[in-house]
C-alpha cells in the first residue's frame, strides 16, 4: 500500500457506514485506503430513526437514488415533529421544516402575525404553514418547485430503519472499494512517543494499523474516550433523561408524515412511522420512574400491537471535550449524545463527515489548524442543539417532579436571556452556522405557550384591514393547496413501496 | 402602544447624524415618530473621502439616495475594490476586488483547485481568476450579459465626504426631519437615562430616544467605557490632487516605512490620505512625503490625531452612539461607512418597543460588538500579514496581537484554504481569500476531494476560466460610460 493514506473506521453502525460511504464517494482510491472494522457479534443501536432534511443533501452528495433508498430502508416522509402535551397537557403543535407565512410587507411575516394575534384577528400561527396543515391531514407531496406556489416552500426528511440504512450503505460502500474487516476489537495500540493511535487489535490477534482513525464505536467510545481518555462534557444537569426503552409496533392506520413526541411524567415518548412498522420509545429520567413502570407506560401507549419486548438503553447527555484528538475523530454516539427529541443524531454524524472530508489531513503529520477548526464547528453544532433541546424542557408546566426540576434550572449563558427577548418582541437571533433558525424557535416558543408581547414596529406601517385581509387570504390559499395533496400512505405506495420484511 | 417612542433627537453633525436622522425618519415617520436633528455643525474634514462598501447600495435604497444623486452631488466614482501596494515590500500589489475569486468547480470552491495547482507549480495569482479584479485593473465595470464566468461583480463607491453629507442633509428636509443648530448642548442625565438636553439658548429639548453622533450624550451616561485596539498610526494628513484620467475603478493603499498612503479617485479630484506614526515621522516630513508620494500637485490640510478605541456599549439607557461617538472605525477597507451603515440598520431593526424601558440595548450591543470585532479583524489582517521585513513600524504591526478569531482564520486559510466563520461576518469568503492570497499566503494543503479531478481536466478548466474572464471583461463598459449611464 506504500504511501497511501490509511483511514480506519472503527464500528459499523449508521455512523460508520455513512462515513465509509462518503469516503468511497469522495476520496481518490489511488491515495486513500479506507477500511471499516466491525464485528457481527456487536449489535447496533438501530431503532426507527427520524431525520432532518439535511439527510437528503447527504444522500444527494453520495448520489443515492431516493426511491431505491426509501425502499431499502422502509422509509416514510417527515414534514416535522408533533409535540403533544409540551407546554401544557393537552396542547399540541408541529415544529415544521419550513417557515411560517410568506412575505406580506416590509417586516417579516412573524412580526405581522404577532401584531394580528395581539389584536385578536389572527388564526393560530400554525395555520399559516403549508407543511403543517398538510401533515395534520396525513397528506404528503414533494415540493413542486414553483416559487409562487405555497406547495414549494418546505423541506422534508425521512423516517427510516437506521439498521437497514447502515446495511444499504455497507453494500454501496463495499461495491466502491471500501474494505470491511470482520473482528471484535480487544485492544488499542498507541504510539509510545506521540500518543497517537497506531493500530487496533482484533480478537483473532490481527492488527489493523492506520494513519487516521474514525471512532464510530457507539457509546463505548473505544478510541477517543477509552484509549485517548477524552472525557465527556456532562450536560445531564440540563438534560436529565438517562434511559430509554424502545419497542416496535405494528403499523397503525394513522400513517403520519411526521414524528410524534408526547411529553410524559418522567420524559417523553417517540412515535416514528415506517412503512413496515412503527418505532416507539420512552426517553426518561431513571430518577423519576422505574424501568418497569417506563416499559408499562410505553406499552400502554402504542398505536398498534407491540412486535417485541422493550429494549433498555442507557446514556448521558453531553459531548466529548474534543471530537478530534490526536489522530482520532469520533462521530455519532462515540462523540456525544443528545436525546433524539429533535432528530439530530444522523445530522450530527453527517456534519462530522462533511467537515472531516474537507479537513482531511494530507499526511501522517496533522496540521493543528485542521482539528482546531473541526472541533470548533462541531462544538457550535452541539451547543446550538443543546440549547434548543433545553428550551423544550424549560417551557413547560411544572406538573411532575422531573418537570419541576427542569423548569427551575440555571440555563446555559447562551440560552439565558433568549426567552425574555422573545417574550418582549419576538426576537430570535439568526446564526450563520448550526441548526435551528428563527422559524424553529418561533414554532417551539409559540407552540409551548410563550407568545411575544409586541412586534417589530415596522409591522405597524401596514393598515390593519389590509393586514387582516392578507392573512385571511394566505390561510385560505394554504388550506386550498393542502386539499389537493395525496395521502401520505398513497404517495408512498405509488412512489417507493418497500417489500414486506 | 402606550409608551411608544414618539420623540427622537439626533445630536451631532456630518455624515453619521444626517444618515441616522434620515433612516429613522423614513422608517418610522409614518408611525408618527418626530425626528429632530440638533446639528453641532461638525462637518467632514477638508479633503476627506469615503470608501463605500458594495452592500451600501441596499442601504441607499432605504435612504432614498439614488446613484445619479451620488454622482452629481458627491463626485462619486465606482469602486470595484481596493489595491494594496508594497505591503510585501517592493512593487508587490494585489486587488481586493468585490466579487468572486474564481468560479467554483467540481462542487468545490475555486481556491481549493488553485491551491492544488500552486503546489504543482502554477504561478498565476488567485486574482487573475477573479472577473471583478481583472475588470477593475482594465478599467471595465458593470455586469456583462450572459457572463461566461458566471461570477458576481459588485460595486461600491468612492465618495467626497462633504458632498455626501450635503446629500443626506438635503434628503432629511424632504423626510420631515426637524433641523436645528445646536452647539454646546447640555445633557440632563438621571436614572441611567437622558430625559432632556438643554440647548445653548437654554431651551430644553425632551426625547424618548437620543441618537448621539457627537459623543457628549453617551459620555454623560457612560464616561469612559471604551476598549482600545492596536491602531498603528496616530496621525492622518489629508490632501487633494488633480483627478486621474481615466478615473480608476479602485482606490490604492500603499505601504510606507512609517504608515500608509491612500489614493481615492473621485470625479473631480483625487483624495490623498497619509496615516503615519508620529514617533517615526514628524508632521513636516509627513507633509513632504505626502506631496512626493502623490507625485502631482497637491493641496493639503492639517495633520489630525486618529484614535483606535471603540465603546463597549454604544447603546446606554435611551442613548445610542453612532459613528465617531461609537468608536474609531478601522481606517481601511471602508470600515467607517460599513460600520455606520450596520449600526443604523441594526437600530432600525431593533427599534425599541417601549420608550420607558429598552431591553433592546443589550441585543444591539451584542450585535454591534460582533460586527465591530469582525470588521476590525478584516483590517487587522493586512498588518498581521505584511511582509515588509526589517522596518520597525511593520515588524511591530506584524507582531501586534490579534483576536483569537482572526488568528483562527489565518491559521485555517494557511493550512487548508478554508474559512473559519463566526457570527457577524461582514466580509464574504472570497474577499478574505483575495486579501490573504494577495498578502502572499498560499495554503499548505487542500481539500482531498479536489483530487477527483485529474490534472488535464484541471488545466483545461483553468484555461477556460482565464479565457472567460478575458471575454467577460471585454464585454463590460468603461468607467466613464457606466457613470454616464447611471447619471441618466
Amino acid at each position: 500500500m506504500g504511501d497511501k493514506f490509511d483511514l480506519v473506521i472503527v464500528g459499523g453502525g449508521t455512523a460508520g457506514w455513512m462515513c465509509a460511504a462518503a469516503c468511497a464517494a469522495k476520496l481518490d482510491p489511488a491515495r486513500f485506503r479506507v477500511r471499516l472494522v466491525e464485528s457481527e457479534e456487536i449489535g447496533t443501536v438501530g431503532v426507527g430513526e427520524a431525520t432532518l432534511p439535511q439527510m437528503k443533501d447527504f444522500n444527494d452528495f453520495l448520489g443515492l437514488d431516493e426511491v431505491e433508498f426509501m425502499k431499502a430502508t422502509q422509509a416514510s416522509f417527515k414534514l416535522g415533529i408533533e409535540f403533544v402535551n409540551w407546554g401544557r397537557r393537552g396542547d399540541r403543535y408541529i415544529h415544521p421544516f419550513g417557515t411560517f407565512g410568506r412575505p406580506i410587507g416590509e417586516a417579516d411575516f412573524f412580526s405581522y402575525w404577532i401584531r394580528a394575534h395581539r389584536a385578536g384577528t389572527a388564526a393560530p400561527l400554525f395555520d399559516y404553514c403549508f407543511p403543517i396543515v398538510t401533515a395534520l391531514q396525513n397528506r404528503f407531496m414533494l415540493p413542486n418547485g414553483d416559487g409562487n406556489d405555497v406547495r414549494s416552500a418546505f423541506a422534508y426528511a425521512y423516517h427510516l430503519d437506521a439498521f437497514l440504512y447502515a446495511r444499504y450503505l455497507r453494500a454501496w460502500a463495499e461495491a466502491r472499494g471500501i474494505e470491511r474487516v470482520e473482528g471484535r476489537i480487544v485492544a488499542v495500540e498507541k504510539d509510545g512517543e506521540s500518543g497517537d493511535i497506531a493500530a487496533v487489535t482484533l480478537a483473532s490477534g490481527a492488527q489493523v494499523a492506520g494513519d487516521l482513525f474514525v471512532d464510530c464505536s457507539g457509546f463505548r467510545s473505544l478510541l477517543l474516550g477509552t484509549a485517548l481518555g477524552v472525557e465527556l462534557e456532562d450536560w445531564s444537569h440540563w438534560l436529565p433523561c438517562d434511559s430509554a426503552q424502545a419497542v416496535p409496533s405494528a403499523r397503525s392506520d394513522d400513517f403520519t408524515p411526521y414524528t410524534r413526541s408526547t411529553r410524559r411524567k418522567a420524559g417523553w415518548q417517540w412515535c416514528i412511522p415506517l412503512q413496515h412498522r412503527t418505532g416507539n420509545g420512552y426517553v426518561y429520567s431513571s430518577a423519576d420512574i422505574s424501568d418497569d413502570e417506563a416499559a408499562a407506560t410505553l406499552l400502554a401507549n402504542l398505536d398498534g400491537e407491540p412486535l417485541a419486548d422493550p429494549r433498555v438503553l442507557r446514556f448521558k447527555a453531553g459531548k466529548r471535550h474534543q471530537a478530534w484528538a490526536k489522530n482520532c475523530i469520533a462521530m455519532g454516539l462515540a462523540g456525544g449524545f443528545l436525546e433524539p427529541l429533535e432528530s439530530t443524531s444522523i445530522y450530527l454524524v453527517q456534519m462530522a463527515i462533511m467537515h472531516l472530508l474537507t479537513l482531511m489531513p494530507d499526511g501522517a503529520a496533522i496540521d493543528p489548524a485542521l482539528p482546531a477548526e473541526f472541533n470548533r464547528v462541531m462544538d457550535v453544532e452541539y451547543d446550538r442543539i443543546r440549547d434548543f433541546l433545553i428550551l423544550h424542557y424549560v417551557a413547560n408546566e411544572a406538573d411532575a417532579p422531573l418537570w419541576q426540576r427542569v423548569t427551575a434550572i440555571d440555563l446555559p449563558d447562551t440560552l439565558a436571556g433568549k426567552i425574555d427577548r422573545f417574550r418582549h418582541r419576538g426576537h430570535v437571533q439568526a446564526y450563520r452556522d448550526g441548526l435551528f433558525g428563527p422559524p424553529s424557535w418561533q414554532a417551539v416558543f409559540v407552540g409551548q405557550g410563550i407568545v411575544p408581547r409586541a412586534a417589530d414596529r415596522l409591522a405597524d406601517a401596514l393598515p390593519a384591514d389590509l393586514l387582516d385581509e392578507r392573512l385571511a387570504k394566505l390561510a385560505a390559499t394554504i388550506a386550498d393547496a393542502a386539499a389537493t395533496v395525496p395521502s401520505h400512505a398513497d404517495f408512498i405506495a405509488r412512489y417507493c413501496p418497500a417489500p414486506a420484511p | 402602544m402606550t409608551n411608544a417612542v414618539q420623540q427622537v433627537v439626533v445630536h451631532g453633525g456630518g455624515v453619521a447624524a444626517a444618515m441616522a436622522a434620515l433612516a429613522i425618519a423614513r422608517a418610522f415617520g409614518r408611525l408618527g415618530t418626530q425626528v429632530s436633528w440638533v446639528d453641532t455643525g461638525e462637518a467632514p474634514a477638508p479633503h476627506a473621502a469615503l470608501v463605500a462598501p458594495p452592500d451600501i447600495a441596499t442601504f441607499h435604497r432605504l435612504l432614498g439616495l439614488d446613484d445619479a444623486a451620488l454622482i452629481g452631488g458627491a463626485a462619486a466614482t465606482i469602486s470595484m475594490g481596493q489595491q494594496f501596494a508594497g505591503w510585501s515590500g517592493g512593487d508587490s500589489a494585489f486587488v481586493h476586488a468585490y466579487g468572486d475569486a474564481g468560479s467554483p468547480f467540481a462542487s468545490l470552491p475555486f481556491v481549493q483547485h488553485w491551491t492544488r495547482a500552486r503546489q504543482a507549480g502554477l504561478r498565476v495569482a488567485l486574482e487573475d481568476f477573479s472577473l471583478a479584479a481583472a475588470a477593475a485593473k482594465q478599467g471595465r465595470t458593470g455586469a456583462p450579459r450572459d457572463a461566461a464566468t458566471r461570477q458576481a461583480v459588485k460595486q461600491g463607491w468612492n465618495l467626497d465626504a462633504a458632498g455626501y453629507a450635503r446629500l443626506l442633509r438635503d434628503l432629511c428636509d424632504g423626510a420631515g426631519v426637524r433641523w436645528m443648530p445646536g452647539t454646546a448642548v447640555v445633557p440632563r442625565p438621571g436614572g441611567g437615562r437622558i430625559e432632556q438636553i438643554d440647548l445653548a439658548s437654554g431651551e430644553p429639548l425632551r426625547a424618548d430616544l437620543f441618537i448621539d453622533a457627537d459623543g457628549a450624550l453617551v459620555a454623560a451616561l457612560d464616561p469612559d467605557a471604551a476598549a482600545r485596539r492596536p491602531g498603528f498610526c496616530d496621525r492622518l494628513i489629508r490632501g487633494s490632487a488633480p483627478a486621474f484620467d481615466p478615473v480608476p475603478l479602485y482606490s490604492r493603499v500603499t505601504a510606507h516605512a512609517a504608515g500608509w498612503l491612500s489614493l481615492i479617485p473621485l470625479a473631480d479630484r483625487t483624495a490623498v490620505e497619509f496615516a503615519y506614526d508620529s514617533t517615526l515621522l514628524s508632521d513636516a516630513d509627513a507633509r513632504g512625503l505626502l506631496a512626493a508620494a502623490a507625485g502631482r500637485p497637491l493641496e493639503t490640510g492639517v495633520p489630525m490625531p486618529v484614535g483606535a478605541a471603540a465603546r463597549l456599549r454604544p447603546w446606554v439607557g435611551n442613548v445610542v452612539a453612532v459613528g465617531r461617538a461609537a468608536g474609531d472605525a478601522p481606517m481601511l477597507d471602508g470600515g467607517e461607512l460599513l460600520l455606520l451603515q450596520l449600526a443604523i440598520a441594526q437600530l432600525v431593526l431593533l427599534w425599541p418597543i417601549d420608550g420607558a424601558a429598552m431591553p433592546e440595548a443589550d441585543i444591539y450591543n451584542e450585535e454591534m460588538a460582533g460586527a465591530w470585532a469582525r470588521v476590525t479583524d478584516f483590517t487587522a489582517q493586512h498588518f498581521r500579514l505584511n511582509a515588509r521585513d526589517g522596518e520597525p513600524f511593520w515588524n511591530a504591526a506584524r507582531a501586534a496581537s490579534v483576536s483569537t478569531e482572526l488568528a483562527a482564520k489565518i491559521d485555517l486559510f494557511a493550512a487548508r484554504g478554508m474559512f473559519a466563520h463566526f457570527n457577524h461576518e461582514a466580509h464574504v469568503e472570497d474577499s478574505w481569500a483575495l486579501v490573504m492570497a494577495g498578502h502572499g499566503v498560499v495554503p499548505r494543503s487542500f481539500d482531498p476531494q479536489a483530487l477527483l479531478t485529474d490534472d488535464e481536466a484541471l488545466m483545461a478548466e483553468f484555461q477556460r476560466q482565464l479565457r472567460a474572464v478575458a471575454s467577460d471583461v471585454h464585454a463590460m463598459e468603461t468607467h466613464a460610460d457606466a457613470l454616464r449611464r447611471m447619471r441618466g
